[in-house]
């Protein structure tokens, strides 16, 4: 059996522990926080940007300004109904399995 | 849905988000300031600069959190060191020392009239006992946890713990009669 002293000891210490309310504490302290940095994310997207742009626009001028672009849009106007759409269907199922694979690589970096 | 602490860490440490920090500060703010004010024995002021030390000092370091502890025993835990410092740096200040600030509240000193409020008896604890009887009897923590917050053996949570509780307890006794 408790000590009924025990049991008023632990009572007391539990009233004991208000809630101390926020007022304004939590701004105080976002205010003081150091200056955000961008975070590595951001400026790996924004790394792969512009090494994205670059790299069309090199490709245009290397490639004698977009001939193959012409090429190609020449060859598929050239193939058949169902060669077409099988084309698009792969074209499809990549994108899906792409973008799966990147939401599921975040999901798993969030949750360790 | 209620995000958890570990969904809103995730935000700060992917995305630097300082809005999932603020909502981490809005939850924990109150038992972090309630041990520092035990700690200063009630000065508010100087508990809540302490504890947005605390916080500030977290979010600096919020990629050395491991995950080992609940995200409110690291609090605790850098709390309590800032608090240290804060001793340390008085000491060196205006020459006291540790020992003193624990005697400042002898038990023998406190008003007779006073000895039912039991704010008053836990100020009167020496500073480990008071730590250790506040972090594991006020805010919940286990034996195990409080040792990790104070960097202190198991054995001596549990002895310091069991005799503030004993000095305590003498004192509500008195006061119950």
């Amino acid at each position: 059996m408790n000590d009924p002293l025990d049991d008023l000891l632990d009572a007391r210490l539990r009233d004991e522990t208000p809630y101390i309310d926020d007022a304004g504490f939590t701004r105080r302290v976002m205010k003081q926080l150091p200056r955000r940095r961008v975070s590595w994310s951001s400026q790996r997207s924004f790394i792969i940007l512009a090494a994205t742009i670059l790299s069309v626009v090199v490709a245009y001028f290397a490639s004698g300004e977009g001939m193959f672009v012409h090429d190609a849009f020449a060859r598929i106007s050239g193939l058949q109904q169902l060669q077409l759409f099988l084309v698009i269907v792969a074209c499809g199922i990549m994108m899906t399995v792409a973008g799966l694979w990147v939401a599921l690589a975040r999901r798993h970096e969030t949750i360790v | 849905m209620e995000l958890t602490d570990g969904d809103l860490l995730a935000r700060i440490l992917v995305d630097g988000d300082q809005h999932a920090f603020g909502e981490l500060v809005r939850r924990h703010q109150s038992p972090v300031r309630g041990l520092l004010r035990q700690l200063v024995r009630a000065d508010v002021e100087l508990a809540d600069d302490l504890a947005q030390e605390t916080f500030i000092r977290a979010y600096k370091h919020i990629r050395s959190f491991r995950g080992e502890a609940k995200f409110s025993t690291w609090l605790y835990r850098i709390a309590y060191n800032v608090f240290r410092e804060h001793v340390r740096k008085r000491r060196e200040l205006v020459g006291i020392d540790e020992e003193q600030l624990q005697a400042e509240a002898d038990p023998q000193t406190v008003d007779p009239g006073l000895r039912h409020d039991l704010m008053n008896a836990l100020a009167s604890l020496p500073l480990h006992e008071r730590t250790a009887v506040t972090l594991c009897c006020q805010n919940g923590l286990s034996h195990d946890e409080a040792a990790h917050v104070l960097d202190i053996p198991l054995g001596t949570v549990k002895t310091n713990v069991l005799r503030g509780r004993e000095k305590l307890k003498k004192m509500l006794a008195a006061w119950a009669t």
